[in-house]
């Protein structure tokens, strides 16, 4: 996907402005923090549970080389062919060789949130290779032209209306009104699909390294006949989802489906572990896996590498104030939210990416709900440490903090500029106690709010007094 | 018990009358209170913003000025929040203070916290006649456990009630710097947070940080409520919620 | 060098100063340990659980004494709903009296046009009323999928209760993976559209479960 993170302060006053977004966004609020909370409740040890899943997650990045050469050996040993891509464009080059050496014209995906990083159905249909997203979300988003705004519902954004409309449209049927025959519809249509593609291109939610399996979370039964019906099954996936074992997986699966969804369990969990083996009627005949790097490396070496440890639940951005007002087209690339506000800048490049990290309030009502303990607004702040370092702020923004810290390590100096800003500040907000604009950055705040005028004296100022009365 | 106040630069600058209602709950409480004078800000500002430099300078001044200290009470979640959840990481690379900011850490408290767990109040002077709605700033909340405490010292208040609005927990939108560099979005926040605060339909909104209590009263103003009179829980508990003019007259008491 | 030898060396770098036991053995041998991680308290009686949440996930659940029972336990089901009662199952129930019970029952593959898919499964989950299906010679992948109805013969004696102990049920009686492990807790489902749930996205509207013997 196009990183367009750098005008995130434009689009998100558009998103503010429109008010079809903001009742879908509300819409998804409303749901999604009341069936996690109700689900999470389910599990009288939630905390314990949950320490246990960072702790297998942080396990998983520290020996990450051990287990994922594991997993290839085991993978390898059940018929997988394994390839290792360090760039996206790698990526896309993989698939698109592995669908000419067989012949592939049509393909059916299931939902890949890296295969949104390389831009992968582009670069396939540039290939001259029909690629149908079959996630329903996905699909939607698809026929539209537009990029998932959520990383679990692509089309959140979107109103049964709109979908209506465009189904209407693309399938040339007549116009339905209830989202239950919607869905249906769009099962009729995709289905001839996934019985004549030649290839089926997933993600993957985790890697098994005891088994050399991936596995993947769904609702929908697109995920199986992908990874079942082709011919040829391609799965996607990033360095940093592999796992120990079986256990560590059931144990994550408890959190992640509850944190994504509300769902206790998701209707299918489908762990894979080679091609299709001798007697078997079903299954492909060939099962190739591509593991990723593009970026993830970096990270790991990096000071936000608890980043990595995220299985994509969506939760944070669920529960993020500043996302539930802008949804997720606002953020510029494929992961909004908290997450997606570390790992854009961290995987396109920081100066990419600069508002994401400073668009928060460090409130952390992600780092509540993650499932596997990112601190994010830490993580946040890192980054702006890192912007600071490498001298990407504004000029104006620096000095001004300098001059602060300056000025407040000095006291005497620090009392004399804030008694005359007590003041004067007191005389302007006048009798009603409220200026109504101020300037500069101040303009930021009094376009949509007053602010409270001081009261004349500083604190220091009347202590003072106060002691000196005392000691009378 | 000698307790340090800290009251934080926005109460200096902005409203005095929650640093001394702060200094009468402790007293009150039968502290023995110091107020560092040369106190001026925790260094909270250009840490959020990534200038670690400037935040060490301030907090390396700030723990000198509170080392004799056997605790220091701070009337905010999010400038006592830095002291005791941040300073140690601000710190980290300065191995001679380790010491000295674990122990500074560990006697921070916001008010009401302290007064309860501490001091073991269990009756404040203040009066009130009417309702009250509480709003849970996202620091104080989720970095200085502060929630059944100020709600505590209100049920003490006579005449007080309280109405609970329905997502007190949900951010405001100040975020520090984030009001003024995303002004659009923090508005936007704020206006939900205030018809949450209006459906309470109560007399007053009380809070424990200046910094929420400046961003939600200005958006209140803007949206023309000008019933609701935002209060912070230190002036509630100790009485001192009389108009401004009389300001002068107590302190000089 | 690789693109393989690349990424490896990178995240050796990267977790170079890291505290670790410079020996794989370490994690090694936690992959084979395979220790579970906490579980919730979970006081509920296996049987009784299995069917309420089977119910919760939207399945329905019928019983039958004994696996001679099934064909018409399975008819019963289909008259009820008014569904179409032809279709296709798995192998080891050829010899049932499909036809006695007024069925059209074919042991073979599913095929797209099946309205109806019956299998059996490796085991059941009791804790969120899931359903473990393995791929294999004689338990097509497809046969739960494709139908618009899909019905499953469960023994009540291969009810377990977490995914932990159907792992290890797995490993002591297979060793190792087939081609596909699904766990299925119900029919499809999506809720991409306004948030709004919605039976039958791809996989089967309804999910039938007869719990065989007591």
């Amino acid at each position: 996907m196009q990183v367009t993170s750098n005008q995130f302060k434009k689009s998100a006053s558009r998103k503010l402005a429109d008010p079809k977004v903001q009742k879908a966004l509300r819409n998804a609020k409303g749901k999604l923090v009341v069936a996690r909370s109700r689900s999470i409740r389910e599990l009288d040890n939630f905390e314990e549970i949950r320490e246990a899943a960072a702790q297998i997650r942080d396990l998983g990045l520290l020996h990450m080389d051990v287990l994922l050469e594991q997993w290839e050996k085991k993978a390898v040993a059940a018929g997988t062919i394994v390839h290792w891509a360090e760039t996206p464009q790698q990526v896309n080059e993989l698939v698109i060789e592995i669908a000419r050496k067989h012949d592939v014209r049509k393909i059916i995906k299931s939902k890949s949130m890296l295969g949104e990083e390389t831009n992968l159905n582009h670069a396939l249909e540039a290939a001259g290779l029909d690629v149908r997203e079959t996630d329903l979300g996905e699909y939607i988003i698809q026929q539209f032209g537009e990029t998932p705004s959520h990383i679990i519902a692509p089309a959140v954004h979107k109103s049964k209306d709109d979908i209506a409309d465009l189904f209407a449209e693309k399938h040339g049927r007549p116009r339905l009104n209830d989202i239950s025959a919607l869905t249906h519809e769009a099962r009729e249509v995709l289905r001839p699909h996934f019985l004549d593609a030649d290839m089926g291109i997933s993600g993957a939610n985790f890697l098994i390294a005891e088994t050399g399996s991936t596995m993947i979370v769904t609702n929908e039964g697109n995920g199986r006949m992908t990874t079942t019906m082709p011919r040829v099954h391609v799965a996607v996936t990033g360095i940093e989802k592999v796992v120990p074992t079986l256990e560590d997986v059931a144990l994550l699966l408890r959190l992640l489906t509850r944190s994504a969804t509300g769902q206790s369990i998701s209707n299918y969990l489908s762990f894979t572990t080679g091609p299709k083996r001798s007697g078997d009627k079903d299954g492909p005949g060939e099962f190739h896996v591509i593991i990723v790097d593009a970026g993830r490396t970096q990270v790991l070496a990096s000071e936000i590498r608890e980043a990595l440890r995220c299985i994509r639940c969506g939760a944070c951005m669920n529960h993020c104030p500043v996302y539930q007002n802008i949804g997720g087209h606002a953020y510029g690339w494929v992961y909004p939210g908290p997450i997606g506000s570390i790992l854009t800048p961290a995987l396109v490049g920081i100066e990419n990416a600069l508002d994401l990290p400073n668009a928060s309030t460090l409130c952390n009502q992600c780092g509540v709900v993650c499932p596997v303990k990112i601190p994010l607004p830490d993580l946040m702040r890192k980054l702006r440490e890192r912007q600071v370092t490498e001298k990407l702020r504004p000029w104006a923004e620096r000095f001004g903090l300098r001059l602060w810290a300056w000025t407040a390590a000095r006291p005497a100096v620090y009392g004399f500029l804030t008694g005359i800003a007590a003041r004067v500040g007191k005389w302007i907000g006048g009798a009603g106690g409220l200026l109504h604009k101020l300037p500069a950055a101040g303009s930021e705040w009094t376009s949509g709010r007053d602010f409270p005028a001081p009261r004349g004296k500083t604190f220091r100022q009347l202590y003072a007094r106060h002691r000196k009365g005392a000691r009378r | 018990m000698k307790v340090g106040l800290f009251v934080t630069c926005l109460v200096d600058l902005m409203r005095p009358s929650i640093g001394f209602a702060s200094l009468k709950l402790l007293e009150s409480a039968g502290c023995e209170v110091i107020v560092p004078t040369r106190q001026t800000c925790c260094g909270q500002p250009g840490y959020n913003s990534g200038d670690r430099k400037a935040a060490q300078d301030l907090a390396r001044k700030l723990i000198a000025e509170f080392a004799g200290c056997d605790y220091i009470v701070v009337p905010s979640g999010s400038c006592g929040g830095m002291i005791r959840a941040h300073y140690p990481e601000l710190l980290a690379e300065c191995p001679e203070l380790t010491a000295a900011v674990a122990a500074l850490a560990r006697k921070t408290y916001e008010l009401t916290d302290f007064l309860v767990n501490v001091a073991r109040t269990t009756s404040v002077p203040g009066q009130f006649s009417g309702s009250v709605t509480y709003h849970d700033s996202c620091s104080g909340l989720r970095e200085m456990g502060v929630k059944t405490q100020p709600r505590f010292l209100l049920s003490k208040v006579a005449g007080l009630t309280i109405r609970e609005m329905d997502q007190p927990e949900e951010c405001c939108g100040f975020g520090g710097t984030f009001a003024v560099k995303y002004g659009e979005i923090s508005t936007r926040i704020a206006d939900l947070k205030c018809e949450d605060v209006q459906s309470a339909r109560a007399d007053a909104l009380v809070l424990g940080d200046l910094g929420c209590m400046l961003n939600i009263e200005g958006r209140l103003r803007r949206r023309g409520d000008t019933n609701t009179r935002v209060l912070h829980v230190a002036e509630v508990l100790a009485g001192m919620t009389d108009p401004i003019q009389d300001l002068d007259r107590r302190t000089a008491d | 060098m690789s693109a393989r030898e690349n990424i490896l060396a990178r995240i050796r770098e990267a977790n170079g100063g890291k505290e670790r036991a410079n020996d794989p053995g370490t994690i090694l041998a936690r992959l084979d340990a395979r220790v579970r991680g906490p579980l919730p308290t979970m006081e509920w009686e296996t049987q009784t659980r299995f069917r309420e949440r089977c119910i919760a996930m939207m399945s329905t659940i019928g019983e039958a004494e004994s696996i001679v029972e099934v064909p018409r336990a399975v008819a019963s089901y289909l008259k009820e709903k008014n569904l179409p009662t032809s279709g296709a199952c798995w192998p080891e129930f050829a010899a049932l009296d499909w036809a006695g019970a007024g069925l059209a029952v074919e042991a073979r593959p599913s095929r797209g046009d099946d309205k109806l898919g019956i299998t059996g499964a490796f085991c059941a989950l009791a804790e969120n009323g899931t359903l473990m299906l393995l791929s294999g010679e004689d338990t097509y992948a497809t046969t739960s999928l494709l139908p618009e109805n899909h019905v499953a013969v469960v023994p009540a004696s291969r009810i377990v209760r977490t995914m932990e102990d159907a792992w290890d049920l797995l490993r002591r009686e297979r060793g190792s993976l087939p081609r596909q492990v699904n766990f299925v807790s119900g029919p499809s489902r999506t809720a991409d559209i306004e948030m709004t749930l919605v039976l039958g996205a791809h996989g089967p509207f309804r999910v039938h479960v007869i719990v065989v013997g007591v």
